[in-house]
């Protein structure tokens, strides 16, 4: 499919080298809600939250320490800018290194909980991580061995063989493993169940932003 | 088996990277029936194996053709207006590569002859973009590292009770870990008698 009939009329192209990105009216607002939403972040102060404590008839509040805030808010910041220029890039090459960081700084900011079940979740989800990186780069290097090409305006105007459609199936697989979606939500779903709220929320609205890219994408290289 | 049994199983974080993995081996051996169907066309045009060899060349199969700073090499650019100057260094040797590849015909098969200037080309003036985000990839996950382990793993100035109660907690997991294994050993030594007789 044609990137123009999926996101508007072609507003410019920012070229470095053989990677450019493209602007259209959907991934420049994609990328401008997430840019606010990032700024947002950046301002705000963590949520506490208070649990009632086994027992006995107390609560006990849990709180982020302001050593710990500034290491979450610093890598929250990062991880809106990353998933920001998920949204603007054109090159598949450059998407997949886009969520392998946001992938990253997804563990980095929860890596600081004293809860356990958040800990031990973050692990598994460390664990998909890492393995969604062979689907994620083999996918795009499957697509680039097939049509030549990682730049997806060249691509959209290709047609799909089957080895195109198959790395695209690979990328797939990465994408929903690494952003979390269902089947493979428990172990993201449990990482971001405590405190520091503002922080935790760009890990679930970042695999939000990457799914409706990804499936802009899919679209442009199987259309 | 239920339906709401197996989303309980599907709720656990722990099942979650082994059903990953699972689905990711099906799609891999699917992936091993797709047609393979390369395409020629390549930024960087590859001759076929053996010709290069034939005409002799002293680092083929790696010889790109042009010479540096006056005669592009052989390139298929995707966007050639956004790299004018591309192709420039592709034929790039060190004085050392050089000096090897006139005095020895094999240079081009050794894996030290794969020619920097290629090398450099992608990764300083095609895909530079995609070097700085890699670089990036690797400094986020070395910032998360060193800072997890300065102020958590090395620092442990002000729980001395903690020490003490993690030194207990490891002599009772490492006699429990002790008394596993002895089991296991005795298990296996039986089924290996029940074998033997």
């Amino acid at each position: 499919m044609d990137f123009v009939t999926l996101g508007g009329n072609l507003l410019g192209t920012i070229p470095l080298g053989d990677i450019v990105l493209y602007l259209t009216p959907f991934n420049l607002f994609l990328f401008a809600v997430l840019l606010g939403f990032t700024l947002l972040i950046a301002l705000s102060k963590p949520e506490t939250q208070i649990e009632a404590t086994m027992h006995t008839l107390n609560n006990t509040e849990v709180k982020v320490g302001p050593k710990e805030f500034k290491q979450r808010r610093f890598l929250s910041i990062i991880c809106g800018l990353a998933s920001a220029g998920a949204m603007i890039t054109g090159d598949l090459f450059n998407f997949t290194l886009f969520m392998a960081l946001v992938g990253i700084l997804n563990i980095g900011i929860v890596s600081a909980v004293k809860q356990t079940s958040v800990l031990n979740s973050a692990f598994n989800y460390g664990l998909i991580a890492m393995m969604c990186s062979l689907p994620l780069f083999g996918g795009a290097s499957i697509i680039l061995a097939a049509t030549g090409t990682l730049s997806l305006a060249v691509l959209s105007q290709m047609p799909a063989s089957p080895m195109v459609v198959f790395g695209a199936v690979l990328m797939l697989i990465g994408i929903l493993g690494e952003s979390g979606v269902a089947p493979f939500f428990a172990s993201k779903a449990e990482m971001f169940r405590t405190a520091g709220s503002p922080f935790i929320v760009i890990i679930h609205l970042s695999s939000l932003f990457i799914i409706v890219r990804a499936v802009e994408i899919l679209l442009l290289v199987l259309w | 088996m239920r339906i709401g049994v197996l989303w309980n199983k599907l709720a656990d974080p722990k099942n979650i990277p082994r059903l990953f993995a699972f689905s990711l081996g099906i799609i891999l051996i699917i992936g091993l029936i797709v047609p393979m169907a390369l395409n020629p066309d390549q930024l960087y045009v590859r001759p076929a194996p053996q010709e290069q060899i034939d005409e002799g060349l002293a680092i083929a199969p790696y010889d790109r053709g042009g010479e540096v700073l006056s005669q592009p090499g052989i390139i298929n650019p995707q966007y050639p207006d956004n790299a004018a100057s591309l192709g420039m260094i592709t034929g790039y040797m060190s004085p050392l590569a050089q000096w090897i590849s006139s005095i020895s015909p094999y240079f081009g098969t050794s894996i030290y002859s794969s020619p920097g200037g290629l090398v450099d080309e992608i990764l300083y003036y095609t895909r530079g973009f995609d070097t700085i985000l890699e670089s990036s990839i690797l400094m986020m996950s070395f910032i998360i590292a060193s800072w997890l382990s300065v102020n958590y793993t090395m620092n442990r100035k002000n729980d001395e009770s903690e020490i003490r109660e993690d030194v207990k907690k490891a002599i009772s997991d490492s006699t429990k870990v002790a008394r596993e294994v002895k089991a296991n050993d005795a298990k296996a030594r039986a089924k290996q008698l029940r074998r033997d007789n």
